[in-house]
């Protein structure tokens, strides 16, 4: 297993198409993640206010974020199908 | 200052002269008229333009012998070198000739001319065209008025050339009471000086009788009862050539540069003709006389003679003339410098720049948000908004509030002259970058400021459709249909000022997408003003017509809204650039933000 590890990574190394993909599957991933925390961070923000306005732009806000977190989602699993497949 | 009190002071002299004079008031009236007249024929050859006539004249006057023929012929069969000329002007203001093929119509015209001296000593003909004013005015309004484009212009060709003669005929009204009072014999004097005297009698008074062919037939009438002598009639003769260029001048009044430059051509190339004319006059004679004899004209017929010499005269000027063809269009260029239209020109893209990758990238994206700011200032004066708006934080109610006068910018032309010259130069930047050395990452970049300054574009379009209905809604006071107008006129300037707070944001404070939200703002509002749409109809009792006009500017609103959210996204971000792509890929698009806001209704309904 580990050395199977290692030949995926010496792969990744030597192809330029799997640099490629591995770079848009880790710079997705920390967009996801930051999408992540913002969410996380509206969230509490929601809760602590009691302006009608406010909750209401957050929620739309809440509501964007989710949808861009599930498009991602569905972008890195198709990354990460991508790159099982060209093993 | 001075601008302010022109018009004004023209109007006061002019209705001062109104009341003084019954005949300042035709003559000015036969101008205006006149005027009117170049600007219909002007308007007319535009609908031709790109045509079969532009492709007939291209043909008919690609070189000077080709110009110069046209207008020999042309001049021949009108009989009036005026008419030729004043067309020829508005040819060269309809983009329809070059100046150069102008000029060698108008040397033409002044060969064609002579034939009218022949005509009058030969035969005793007149062709008198402007008593046919008042039926090509006639025939075309007629034609004006039909839908047909080539028809339409075809009315507006004859209607301008039947207000031409009637503009000429006020003019020779006018001056008749001074035309009458010309008595030839009392200024008969002989040598050098007689010929300078009557040569400027006979220009001052062919300005008078706007004609010079009515000039030839009071010459050769004053000459056959011997009221002058041969030699004061020639000399009136070549007055009369240089006079007859004044219906040219005002012609040209109205006229595009192109258009000036070409009558002050007609004057120059009249006036050396003329002077030299005036210092050969003795030679010239001699000449006359020998070509007289040769085509066995009678030594005592001088009105024939003097056709000879009237053709004579102007086939030197040409000869003369010819070879100094470009240098003269170089002078009236150099002279009567084109009005420089205010184009807005690039700040950011220089030369140097596009050598470096870095360097050009970052041009493009500065030149792309000048664009982006030229263009919200001109989307706040197509939705009649203080440009000021964009930049204070008082509510978007009290701004609309304020905002009840037309903001009378002429839109179209901003959008021309600022936003599509500098959109031009910026796609012109990025494909010769593209074409050079710009690959990959840079190309991508490149791409996407230009698909930016697209969107930017588009918006001011959507802006300059829903502007003529909102305009319509201002000034007709009808509370209803402008409240619906005021809302699409607020989420346009709040996502012009949701945008710019995005802008002015810190980075670290920034959502990762902060625009995508107002694309879900975008969706819902339209959506809300759609289906308020049928309420308006059935309970305030807005008629269809207004409802349908209100259903298509909600979509030019919503467009504009897009377009405004999508240049935003690309100019405005601060996001990593290695993450710039999984950024764009998890944006949502129309289809995305549909699907949402149709999710949130059926949930809402259930």
């Amino acid at each position: 297993m580990k050395i199977q590890k290692l030949l995926d990574k010496l792969k990744d190394i030597l192809s330029a198409d799997r640099q490629v993909q591995l770079e848009r599957y880790k710079s997705l991933k920390k967009v996801l993640k930051s999408l992540r925390a913002e969410k996380k961070g509206l969230e509490k923000d929601l809760s602590a206010t009691d302006d009608r306005e406010e909750q209401q732009e957050i929620s739309s806000r809440l509501k964007v974020i989710s949808m861009q977190r599930r498009k991602g989602l569905k972008l890195l699993r198709e990354l990460k199908e991508e790159r099982r497949r060209t093993k | 200052m001075l601008r302010k009190t022109f018009l004004p002071a023209i109007f006061l002299l002019l209705a001062y002269g109104f009341t003084v004079s019954a005949d300042f008031k035709t003559i000015t009236a036969g101008v205006a008229i006149f005027l009117f007249g170049m600007l219909s024929l002007e308007e007319g050859f535009k609908t031709f333009s790109a045509g079969a006539l532009e492709k007939i004249l291209k043909a008919s006057t690609n070189n000077v012998a080709k110009s110069m023929t046209f207008g020999v012929i042309a001049t021949s069969i009108m009989q009036s070198s005026s008419l030729v000329s004043v067309i020829t002007i508005s040819f060269l203001s309809a983009g329809l000739l070059e100046l150069a093929s102008g000029i060698g119509i108008i040397f033409g015209a002044n060969l064609g001319t002579t034939t009218g001296a022949w005509l009058v000593a030969g035969f005793g003909l007149k062709v008198n065209l402007s008593a046919y004013a008042m039926p090509m005015l006639v025939f075309g309004i007629i034609l004006v008025f039909q839908r047909a484009k080539s028809l339409k212009g075809a009315g507006y060709v004859l209607a301008g050339l039947g207000f031409l003669f009637l503009g000429i005929h006020y003019m020779k009204e006018g001056f008749d009471s001074f035309g009458q009072n010309i008595d030839l014999a009392q200024y008969t004097m002989s040598g050098y000086a007689g010929v300078i005297v009557f040569a400027g009698i006979g220009a001052a008074a062919t300005v008078v009788m706007q004609s010079s062919h009515a000039m030839l037939i009071l010459i050769l009438a004053a000459l056959a009862t011997q009221q002058i002598s041969y030699e004061n009639a020639l000399a009136l003769a070549i007055g009369s050539n240089v006079g007859t260029t004044v219906t040219a001048i005002i012609g040209s009044l109205g006229a595009s540069t192109d258009g000036k430059r070409l009558a002050l051509a007609h004057l120059v190339f009249n006036v050396v003709t003329g002077i030299l004319a005036i210092a050969g006059i003795y030679q010239l004679m001699v000449a006359v006389e020998w070509i007289s004899a040769r085509l066995g004209i009678a030594a005592d017929n001088y009105t024939l003679q003097l056709a000879v010499f009237h053709s004579l005269f102007n086939l030197i000027g040409i000869v003369v003339m010819l070879p100094a063809l470009q240098p003269l269009v170089r002078f009236v260029e150099r002279l009567i410098v084109s009005e420089k239209v205010e184009i807005e020109r690039p700040i950011y893209l220089s030369g140097a720049s596009i050598e470096i990758r870095d360097a050009a990238v970052e041009a493009v994206k500065k030149e792309s948000i000048r664009l982006y700011d030229l263009a919200a200032g001109v989307i706040t004066d197509g939705l009649s908004i203080q440009r000021d708006a964009l930049e204070t934080e008082e509510k978007l109610k009290y701004v609309l509030k304020k905002s009840t006068d037309v903001i009378d910018e002429d839109i179209d032309d901003l959008y021309e002259r600022k936003l599509k010259a500098l959109y031009g130069a910026i796609v012109e930047y990025v494909i010769q970058s593209k074409g050079g050395y710009a690959k990959g990452r840079m190309k991508e970049e490149l791409n996407s400021f230009r698909q930016a300054g697209q969107h930017v574009i588009e918006a001011v379009k959507g802006v300059k459709h829903l502007r003529k209905n909102l305009t319509k809604s201002l000034r007709s006071g009808d509370p209803v249909v402008r409240k619906e107008y005021d809302r699409l006129r607020k989420l346009i300037l709040k996502i012009l000022r949701d945008i710019d707070g995005v802008r002015t944001a810190d980075v670290a404070s920034r959502s990762l997408l902060p625009l995508d939200r107002l694309k879900l703002e975008i969706e819902e509002k339209t959506r809300q003003f759609s289906e308020g749409l049928d309420t308006l109809i059935r309970k305030e009792g807005i008629d269809v017509h207004t409802a349908t006009s209100l259903m298509n500017d909600i979509s030019y609103c919503k467009e504009t809204c897009w377009d405004l959210v999508e240049a935003g996204s690309v100019l405005f971000s601060d996001s990593d650039p290695d993450d710039e792509d999984a950024i764009r890929s998890i944006a949502l698009d129309e289809r995305e933000i549909g699907e949402m806001v149709a999710d949130e209704g059926a949930r809402g309904t259930r």
